[in-house]
């Protein structure tokens, strides 16, 4: 269960001009703003769930993820993560949670993944045989079978990234902070991890915070979305919810040899291509435009959801119209 | 973080994993995997083993230069003889076989790892962070380093017509022990001073050359010189210290300041660490 | 080749730029000069039982206060930075401008040389009023040698520095020879001990390689103990040449290097 109340991180950044003279001038005499990361953040996760955190770049999603992990110390506020400050760096806490940052590796490079897990058990101090049990779960359930024994920097990105799940998972964390782990990989793997995050928060009864730009990711796994943006909170809820909240239509695509002002007359026209036709639809007028495509013949009809990047664009645009 | 509890040796029969707590065979294991994986990796390495074979008898030689200029034409220096100069210049080259095979390769890794941000998965794991990044790597070959000098030190003694008695072995292992104890502390300052000035990557290079100084007997260097050598990079005691006790020309006390002095050094050293460490997990984003 | 000159000037700005930021890298670079100070404790000790081989106190502080100066005015870190680029594959970056990439490291490194100059500066001042003043070349000819060898010595360095950073192409781990090159410069070239004093077949050697030229040639022509205008201005010749012919080697080199490196798609 994770507890955060009242939540801030501000950082001191040095600003500096380009050009030589303010670098000379930097020499003696520096500038300090005050960037507030995190401005005033509170919510409560409990034990099992899966959430999403969403917000554009620079939002302060990661600056909390890491407060949550314990990599830095809040300005203000209070956070609780499985009845433990994190800030205090407790072993047993360290025991219970993983990170798992996208852009950065914690395998050893030159080495075969098989080394940093002998580490990690090391570390952990995991009883050899039931740590050996954990990989041949990890190695089944992730496809690692032939993977392990190869040096790290010949495995490529999909491949390097189920080992770096594997290396994280090993000592079982009940809580799992996920910082873009699908960042960069083909739609196959993104799958194949999503699917595998899935099962781990269900058999572990794990709670899993997820970062993604990928809104597929966040759309397969998580009920439940916080939305950041500035170091702001501005939304904290279930996901469709959300969705019918800010964007109340759905998309309706169709093949069809409509004219244009009727198509227009149905609704907003998103995509037109070959003759496949998508519109947008307010909810309260679906069943008439459905009707309305059926009776004209057309084939093909599909009704879906806006994708949550309209959504996400829509929600910040708000925020921060004046 | 040091628990108090009483150590309990991991037993391999519970599947609900008997965790030690982080006690002293903890940390021995963990060790024992770090040297193993750096082994491993120098292994696969087979000819750099030669290669360092190489590289010891060069810098050896290379060491003796300016010890053969000078005593070439020069009965003593500063109160040493050439033999005695020698036996300090062995200590030299056995403590930085040491610096270069145990202390030193573990700071490239640590510095990499800052600027990479990987550092952050180290501190996510239960263990000391100090330990993790001080036996994060090792050059295993460099133990041909500490061997020559081991050789070059009996060449001395046996040239000196000088075996050291127990008392005095004891007292000049207890000396080089309280070196390594310096060294080391000298080197996690320098590391600590890696969260703050990122772009450090010739670090390593700093602290080699700092440690040139040791080769010489501390009587050689005078005035300020000589200041500086004993108490702000007390250089000189690393290798003279020693070199001195294995003679036979130390007193207790100035041995036992000496001792105490390294453990001082080594308090201080941790403080600074945990101040950086303060301040990287209060700065960085 | 002419663009590369006319954007020489913005390279070395920038170079100066980045020097100024990364001071604090700069400062690690100058404290690892710690040899001549050592070895100058060292010898004035000596010096001061007794002249050794007729140098006196003051001729040590001349040699290494100069020797020191020289060095850090002179080296860079060139070759570990090409090094360190090739490894890391960064190098495609420059490869992929319409210059040389000489032209950008030339850049960066010429541009740090006012901010060392303004490091050395203490020890210039010290030099100056110390008693080793005295054996200081203050005539006219001398002074310009002085200043030619500099600039030789600079571009002598920076042109073998270059080439050792090159040898990352060909071989896995070049530091290794960086650090035996290390070894053999600082006795061939004086820094670790005057040339004089060292014996005389390593002083016939030394004539045939181009360390000397790189610091003890300067070091010398500076304090005085090469008396003769015309054999001084006859030792900034050597250095040109030498210089020359190391660009030459090494831009030879970095070609077949290059090469290589797209071959086997660094």
């Amino acid at each position: 269960m994770i507890e955060v109340v009242g939540l801030r991180k501000h950082f001191r950044v040095h600003r500096r001009k380009p050009g030589l003279a303010a670098a000379v001038r930097s020499l003696w005499h520096r500038t300090y703003d005050t960037v507030k990361a995190v401005d005033d953040i509170s919510f409560t996760i409990e034990r099992g769930e899966r959430v999403g955190f969403l917000g554009p770049n620079g939002a302060g999603k990661t600056t909390t993820m890491k407060v949550l992990a314990g990599l830095l110390h809040p300005s203000a506020g209070q956070v609780t993560v499985e009845g433990h400050r994190p800030a205090q760096r407790d072993p047993a806490f360290l025991e219970r949670i993983t990170l798992v940052m996208g852009q950065k590796q914690q395998l050893l490079w030159d080495l075969p993944p098989s080394e940093t897990y002998a580490l990690n058990r090391a570390v952990f101090g995991l009883d050899p045989a039931a740590a050996a049990r954990t990989l041949g779960e990890l190695t089944e359930l992730l496809g690692l079978a032939g993977l392990v024994d190869k040096p790290t920097r010949q495995l490529s990105l999909g491949e390097r990234m189920k080992c770096e799940l594997a290396a994280a998972l090993l000592h079982q964390p009940t809580t799992l902070f996920l910082d873009e782990p699908t960042i960069g990989l083909d739609v196959a793997m993104q799958v194949t991890i999503r699917d595998f995050i899935r099962d781990y928060n269900q058999r572990h009864d794990a709670t899993v915070l997820l970062t993604s730009h990928y809104m597929d990711d966040v759309v397969a796994l998580c009920p439940r979305v916080i939305v950041i943006d500035g170091g702001h909170l501005i939304h904290d809820g279930d996901l469709r919810a959300l969705v019918k909240t800010m964007i109340p239509d759905k998309l309706v695509s169709f093949t069809a040899a409509l004219p244009a002002d009727e198509v227009a007359r149905l609704g907003e026209v998103v995509k037109s291509e070959h003759g496949r036709i998508t519109i947008r639809v307010p909810e309260a007028r679906l069943r008439e435009v459905v009707g309305h495509v059926l009776d004209r013949a057309g084939t093909d009809l599909a009704v879906e959801d806006p994708p949550l990047e309209d959504v996400m664009r829509k929600l910040f645009h708000t925020k921060r119209a004046p | 973080m040091a628990s108090p509890s009483t150590a309990t040796p991991a037993s391999p029969a519970s599947p609900a994993a008997a965790r030690p707590r982080r006690r002293l065979p903890y940390y021995a294991g963990l060790l024992a995997v770090q040297l193993r994986t750096s082994l491993t990796t120098a292994m696969q390495y087979r000819a750099d083993f030669l290669v360092q074979g190489a590289m010891s008898l060069y810098w050896l030689g290379w060491n003796l230069v300016p010890l053969l200029v000078l005593f070439d034409h020069r009965a003593s220096v500063a109160g040493w003889s050439f033999e005695a100069a020698l036996v300090v210049m062995a200590n030299f080259v056995i403590l930085r076989g040491i610096l270069e095979g145990a202390i030193n390769p573990s700071l490239g890794a640590v510095v990499e790892q800052i600027r990479s941000g990987a550092f952050d998965y180290t501190l996510l794991r239960p263990a000391d962070a100090q330990f993790l990044v001080s036996t994060a790597r090792f050059a295993p070959w460099r133990a041909l380093d500490v061997l020559g000098g081991l050789a070059l030190l009996v060449y001395a003694l046996v040239r000196l017509g000088h075996v050291p008695d127990l008392g005095q072995l004891a007292a000049g292992l207890v000396l080089l022990g309280a070196g390594l104890v310096l060294m080391y502390a000298l080197w996690l300052i320098v590391v600590a001073a890696a969260f703050w000035v990122v772009r450090l990557d010739n670090l390593a290079f700093l602290l080699s050359s700092v440690f040139d100084a040791a080769r010489w007997p501390a009587a050689v260097f005078r005035g300020t010189w000589r200041v500086i050598f004993t108490f702000v990079l007390p250089l000189a005691v690393i290798t003279t210290m020693p070199a001195e006790a294995l003679l036979g020309r130390l007193d207790l006390t100035t041995g036992l300041a000496a001792v105490a002095g390294a453990a001082v050094a080594a308090a201080i050293a941790r403080a600074i660490w945990r101040l950086a460490l303060r301040n990287y997990t209060s700065a960085s984003s | 080749m002419r663009r590369a000159l006319a954007a020489l000037p913005t390279l070395c700005r920038i170079g100066l730029t980045e020097a100024v930021a990364y001071r604090a890298e700069m400062v690690v670079w100058l404290l690892t000069t710690t040899m001549p100070l050592v070895m100058l404790g060292l010898w004035t000790s000596v010096a001061d039982e007794a002249p050794f081989r007729a140098w006196g106190s003051r001729d040590f502080v001349a040699y290494y206060l100069a020797a020191l100066i020289v060095r850090n005015l002179t080296s860079n870190w060139v070759a570990w930075q090409i090094a360190e680029e090739i490894r890391t594959g960064t190098v495609s970056g420059r490869l992929l401008r319409p210059i040389h990439p000489f032209a950008g490291y030339l850049g960066t490194h010429l541009g740090a040389v006012p901010l060392r100059a303004l490091a050395v500066a203490p020890v210039a001042i010290i030099l100056v009023a110390s008693s080793a003043r005295a054996v200081l070349v203050t005539d006219p000819v001398h002074v310009a040698a002085l200043v030619a060898a500099l600039l030789g010595a600079w571009a002598l360095t920076f042109a073998l520095f270059v080439g050792l950073g090159t040898l990352a192409f060909f071989l896995d781990k070049p530091m290794g020879i960086i650090e035996v090159y290390f070894g053999v410069f600082a006795i061939f070239s004086g820094y670790l001990i005057p040339l004089p004093l060292l014996p005389g077949w390593v002083q016939a050697l030394a004539d045939w390689l181009p360390f000397r030229a790189m610091l003890g040639d300067p070091v010398a022509i500076a304090i005085g103990r090469v008396p003769d205008g015309a054999a001084a201005w006859a030792l900034v010749g050597r250095q040109w040449a030498w210089a020359a012919g190391l660009m030459l080697v090494a831009t030879v080199a970095w070609h077949r290097g290059v090469r290589r490196y797209e071959a086997f798609g660094g």
